[in-house]
């Protein structure tokens, strides 16, 4: 397989915006705004076939001919019409890459100027991705080729996330969704008609991405499969990829002339592929948020048994309820010297038993005591801490305490917490400092089968 | 363009990779049947490419002995008007068990795709299996026999097991080595504690 190399799109020393413009209705204009406010610090070049003075004070050509270096990543944002010979232009000047983020091709059936928009690309061995996409990004390098304003869509910290996405529009809502979570973003990449740049050339380059923890990706569909396999074989053994694949309804063909044909339709194969190879595979937005979440956050758990420690009765059992429906997992028990070890720390009105119920008054020694107690129960191998941030016990002391406590944990450790202002702030806190929280007994419980799953695929495989 | 392949010629290619298929042999006329039942009890079936759905259709008679022989059939020739070509099969009767699904399909992004569930008319209810991209390894069989909800009854708690995963095994370098084979159906495969046998066979060419 060949393999491009995306470096330059992502670590471009410069760029071209081609298409940048003084109009704030352009995509060009909110292109250029964008790496102005992200702080590009490499060679930023506006080319405006129009131009006569420097747009928005950034150095403006009227071709990109015209620019004395070999621009790195050529962000080309015109009519598609002129996109091809845009992109001539481009490979005659030796540029190295680039992002087309004009619709207007195979999405509307102008197959032809996509064909041709390919055939610029390979002639000049010039990874070009799009085009009908939002382009990449990637904190770090700061760069933004996203036509949507910071004002509208936050942009999401930096970190080891890095996320895949067919489509635009839900590239940039689980992006702005990202944004309000704990964990930051590697890099972003809409990859749109996938003409020339697809997944496989993008997870080919993420597998040995250092900067790249966690891959998460949405997918419509899979162009060249068997290279998709080669790839998805490999990944999966360095880091873990989570999949949204859609097209779930539409099943196998009606018409099929086999029993096996009217089971296992495309959605069917995909999903077979991505179980086989050890992807974590999210049934809606929420589970890519979630899993990705855990998986760049937590260390592989050594077996299935899950404590929960909760100062609050009820959620405890709703979250022993949900682990007893994922056939994975198993409510752990404290060994009795553990166990023993408890009894004599903790009140009399607190249960020695998992779900462990610290009661409503339990403040951050109580949880203390309890935490360090499973880190050292050889019998448990993972923890749900429940805090409800609405009893008296529960405040912004014990959120810190938690995080040290998971720092110093050799097992995942993940908290749940239900609640509005004052939960959320708090829930914003551990996030921050690399705790992952959930909203829901289901979603922490399944996220913790997640990451079993893919630690049990490492340890297999 | 898919056609049907014959019977026997799909019986064939299971043999030369050890997937065990029920004793049938085509019959022209009642007597031929009767005497293929010599005293144990047969199914008789119509094949016909236009008819996907045997069982629906009441195209599959089973359990039949005696005078019950010639009965059937001539029900079949009776139906067989309208399905035209077709032919009738005469087979012997399975022993009890449970019915599974064994397929497979060449699917245009990742080639070869194996599949096991619920077999039977549980297929279309249920709809309880588990898919792989060929090859498969025997850790991938185990997975997918894991997989089925059924996976208790499938298996018979678990006894036989084993002998499933050498059927996926066998069902893999069945699909593999053939290129050609475009569509697949072992429904059902009468899978029993001690063994299995798939008594139709189903198999699309391109």
């Amino acid at each position: 397989m060949k393999k491009m190399d995306l470096t330059p799109m992502l670590k471009p020393k410069s760029v071209a915006i081609i298409g940048a413009s003084r109009d704030p209705d352009k995509v060009g204009h909110v292109i250029l705004q964008n790496y102005i406010n992200a702080g590009y610090s490499g060679r930023l070049y506006a080319v405006n076939k129009n131009a006569d003075a420097d747009i928005m004070g950034v150095k403006t050509v009227r071709s990109i001919l015209d620019i004395k270096e070999k621009i790195d990543l050529a962000v080309v944002a015109i009519p598609a019409q002129y996109v091809p010979m845009a992109l001539e232009e481009c490979g005659r000047s030796g540029a190295k890459t680039a992002v087309v983020v004009s619709g207007g091709f195979a999405e509307i059936g102008n197959t032809k100027l996509q064909e041709d928009l390919v055939s610029v690309a390979e002639k000049y061995g010039m990874p070009t991705l799009g085009p009908n996409c939002l382009g990449v990004m990637d904190p770090r390098s700061r760069i933004d080729t996203l036509f949507l304003p910071t004002y509208k869509l936050s942009r999401p910290e930096v970190g080891g996330v890095s996320f895949v996405c067919q489509s635009g529009a839900v590239g940039s809502t689980v992006l702005d969704l990202i944004s309000g979570e704990g964990f930051g973003l590697s890099k972003f990449i809409s990859y749109g008609n996938a003409a020339h740049v697809d997944e496989v050339d993008i997870l080919n380059y993420l597998m040995d991405d250092e900067e790249t923890k966690v891959v998460i990706m949405y997918v419509e569909g899979i162009k060249r499969g068997k290279e998709f396999i080669e790839i998805a074989r490999k990944i999966t053994k360095k880091k873990p990829v989570v999949v949204l694949k859609a097209g779930r309804t539409a099943a196998g063909s009606a018409a099929a002339h086999s029993h096996t044909a009217a089971l296992a339709g495309s959605y069917e194969a995909h999903e077979a592929l991505f179980r086989q190879y050890g992807f974590t595979i999210a049934d809606d937005l929420s589970d890519l948020l979630n899993y990705a979440k855990i998986l760049d956050s937590c260390d592989f758990p050594k077996g299935n048994r899950v404590a929960i420690i909760t100062n609050g009765g009820g959620t405890g059992v709703l979250s022993a309820d949900a682990i007893g429906i994922t056939e994975s997992l198993q409510l752990a028990e404290f060994s009795p010297s553990i166990a023993s070890s408890l009894r004599k720390q903790l009140p009399p009105l607190v249960n020695i038993r998992i779900p462990l119920d610290l009661a409503g008054d339990a403040d951050d020694k109580r949880y203390e005591i309890a935490l360090n107690a499973v880190t050292s129960d050889s019998n448990i191998d993972m923890v749900l801490a429940i805090v409800l941030f609405q009893t008296p016990g529960a405040d912004s002391k014990l959120a810190a305490k938690l995080v040290s406590l998971k720092e110093r944990m050799n097992k995942p450790l993940i908290v749940l917490s239900v609640g509005a202002e004052y939960t959320a702030m708090h829930t914003k806190m551990m996030e921050s400092a690399g705790l992952p929280v959930y909203e829901s007994p289901t979603a922490a419980v399944r996220s913790l089968a997640a990451l079993l799953k893919y630690a049990r695929y490492r340890g297999m495989k | 363009m898919m056609e049907l392949l014959d019977y026997f010629d799909g019986k064939r290619l299971l043999d030369k990779h050890g997937i065990k298929s029920v004793e049938s042999r085509y019959v022209s006329s009642a007597q031929d049947a009767v005497a293929f039942a010599a005293a144990s009890p047969i199914v008789l079936k119509l094949i016909s490419g236009k008819a996907l759905h045997k069982s629906k259709a009441g195209l599959v008679k089973l359990d039949l002995k005696g005078p019950d022989i010639s009965k059937a059939y001539s029900e079949l020739v009776s139906k067989g008007r309208l399905l035209k070509p077709y032919r009738i099969i005469a087979q012997k009767m399975a022993k009890n068990g449970v019915e599974i699904i064994i397929g497979g399909r060449t699917d245009e992004q990742f080639g070869k795709l194996i599949l096991i569930g619920l077999g039977g008319i549980y297929v279309n209810i249920f709809k309880d299996f588990a898919l792989r991209v060929c090859p498969i390894k025997q850790e991938d069989a185990q997975e997918m026999i894991d997989q089925l909800k059924s996976r208790d009854i499938v298996t018979f708690g678990g006894k036989n097991r084993k002998i499933l995963v050498k059927l996926l095994m066998d069902v893999n370098s069945l699909l593999v080595e053939n290129r050609s084979i475009s569509e697949l159906d072992l429904n059902p495969v009468v899978a029993r504690a001690d063994g299995y046998v798939a008594v139709d066979i189903r198999m699309l060419m391109q």
